[in-house]
């Protein structure tokens, strides 16, 4: 009796252990079930759907969140939790930087229209220095819009693609209604009002603004 | 009855002795799943799980798959059979390794994915990932700086059946495509092989003479296409690379490569590993199922401080 039992737990215990081999026959659901997903991931529209909530959802939000760029960024050197929490995303990536949604008025002290990702250099307290540097395209760097939203989420996404492309339709919508029709020629002396998105990053000269908004005043 | 449970006990221990060699302890399983340690990345990655998890108490199991699904799953099955605990896994195909992890998560066996992405949620319990998209784009803005905005360049493609090498590639040129006078002249793949990159980089060199720039999916592409420009003479062209390996590390510090983009391989092998004990201790799933790890710009003002795929403060 002991004999029969220890050789069928041994025989289980076989069976177990050689799981991977027998294994081979099992039949395995197929994974059309995902099918949908990589289907909805090319049916996605980025572009639509920023135009979509652009002036419903983006717009306001920037205009109820965003702080002065000096009080923003005095904070953000302190506290830059506290202020992700205060004027930007706090449920942000795990290890991505803040961004702060941020309205920025001043004078522009400098530009670089030469490169095809165009900046205007904005004093903001008056001492005459470049306190942010503002984005004003075609070509934009980053995702800063997007990512100063707290109704976005990596997690509503179907992967990086679809993620990354939202990101970029932003700066691709605000170069299209707003950007691209902003003055280039003799900006230094301009006044500049903008409201828009930043992200803390190491290694910058100057704070990179991204609006969503922006206003450039006449020739002094 | 005593005695049966004497020769089952033995019977047991047997088995496992001659099936998988376990200690005599009974720690928990881990297994640690990557492509092939030939490429230090991967490496990197399975030996930071691996001392994250000796670390927290746990025995290791460490395979590769060699980006074969087949593989993949036969390791799977292998873990499955082991009774590993968890499983972390860098996949061998966005598609193709659903239904591996579901085969795990059916046996009971919870899945923490590293690296890459699959194409559905709620499968594995983690999917920590680089945000490559967001390393290509720094890894394309700094080209562009250093080509002047213009130029001919060549972009080298990694493995097609490898996600990243796809959203690396759309990453890229998200930015380089917003400038006009850069000119692709010639798109390959050269399946993340340093070998096989020296050869293409070989051949387009001598079809298109004339160009500035390569821009490469990967670092060991990076230090093929560099080698076969150097045994030309062509140092003069910008390369840049996209992982943040120590070859081109010292590349870049000594005025080879221009640039590459840090991926924390080290420290999100880690990341999955606490992730997994927190799961197999406490039954916790982490917040997020999908959670992106940003990457980091690498040129010669912060190599010195690159090690093993990770940054020095």
């Amino acid at each position: 009796m002991p004999n029969k039992l220890t050789r069928l737990i041994l025989g289980l215990l076989l069976a177990v252990v050689a799981g991977p081999g027998l294994s081979a026959c099992k039949i395995l659901p197929t994974p059309s079930a995902q099918g949908g997903d990589s289907a909805n991931s090319s049916a996605f529209s980025p572009d639509k759907k920023v135009e979509e909530i652009w002036a419903t959802k983006v717009i306001p939000y920037l205009q109820q969140k965003a702080g002065p760029f000096a009080e923003v960024h005095a904070l953000a050197q302190t506290d830059p939790a506290g202020a992700g929490a205060k004027y930007g995303n706090p449920k942000k990536q795990a290890n991505s930087s803040w961004t702060f949604a941020v309205r920025v008025e001043g004078k522009i002290v400098a530009a670089n229209t030469q490169s095809r990702a165009a900046t205007v250099d904005v004093d903001v307290d008056g001492d005459g220095k470049a306190d942010a540097r503002v984005q004003i395209g075609p070509a934009m760097r980053g995702t800063a819009l997007r990512d100063s939203l707290d109704f976005v989420q990596f997690n509503d996404f179907t992967n990086q693609i679809d993620f990354a492309q939202f990101g970029k339709a932003f700066n691709a919508h605000a170069d299209k209604t707003v950007l691209s029709k902003l003055p280039r020629d003799t900006l230094e002396g301009r006044a500049a009002k903008v409201l828009g998105a930043y992200t803390i990053e190491s290694g910058q000269d100057l704070p990179l603004v991204t609006p969503a908004e922006a206003e450039i005043g006449p020739k002094p | 009855m005593k005695l049966t449970r004497r020769m089952t006990l033995a019977a047991f221990a047997g088995v496992l002795a001659l099936g998988t060699a376990m200690p005599a302890y009974a720690a928990d399983l881990i297994a640690i799943i990557t492509p092939s340690h030939d490429n230090p990345f991967f490496k990197a990655e399975a030996v930071g799980a691996e001392a994250k998890a000796k670390e927290l108490g746990y025995d290791t199991l460490v395979m590769v798959h060699d980006d074969d699904a087949n593989k993949q799953s036969e390791l799977i099955d292998t873990a499955i059979g082991r009774g590993a605990k968890a499983i972390i896994l860098d996949n061998a195909g966005a598609d193709a390794t659903v239904a591996a992890v579901q085969k795990a998560k059916d046996a009971g066996v919870p899945s923490f994915m590293i690296d890459r992405e699959i194409n559905a949620t709620g499968v594995a319990v983690a999917q920590i990932v680089s945000n490559n998209y967001q390393g290509a784009q720094l890894g394309a803005q700094e080209f562009v700086t250093l080509m002047g905005e213009k130029g001919n360049y060549v972009e080298l493609v990694g493995k097609e059946s490898d996600t990243n090498a796809g959203i690396r590639s759309k990453g890229y040129h998200d930015v380089i495509d917003d400038y006009p006078d850069l000119k692709k002249v010639a798109q390959q793949s050269a399946n993340w092989s340093q070998t096989e990159a020296y050869s293409k980089m070989e051949s387009i060199l001598q079809a298109n003479p004339d160009i500035k720039g390569v821009i490469s999916g990967n670092d060991t592409m990076a230090m093929g296409a560099y080698a076969a420009l150097a045994a030309a003479g062509r140092k003069d062209v910008i390369v840049v690379g996209f992982d943040g390996s120590n070859d081109v590390r010292d590349s870049i510090t000594s005025g080879g490569i221009k640039a590459t983009v840090l991926q924390p391989a080290y420290a999100q092998a880690q990341m999955a590993v606490e992730q997994a004990s927190e799961f197999i201790k406490n039954k916790k799933s982490p917040e997020k199922e999908k959670q992106l790890m940003d990457c980091v710009l690498i040129n010669a003002d912060n190599a010195p401080k690159l090690e093993t795929f990770a940054l020095k403060n």
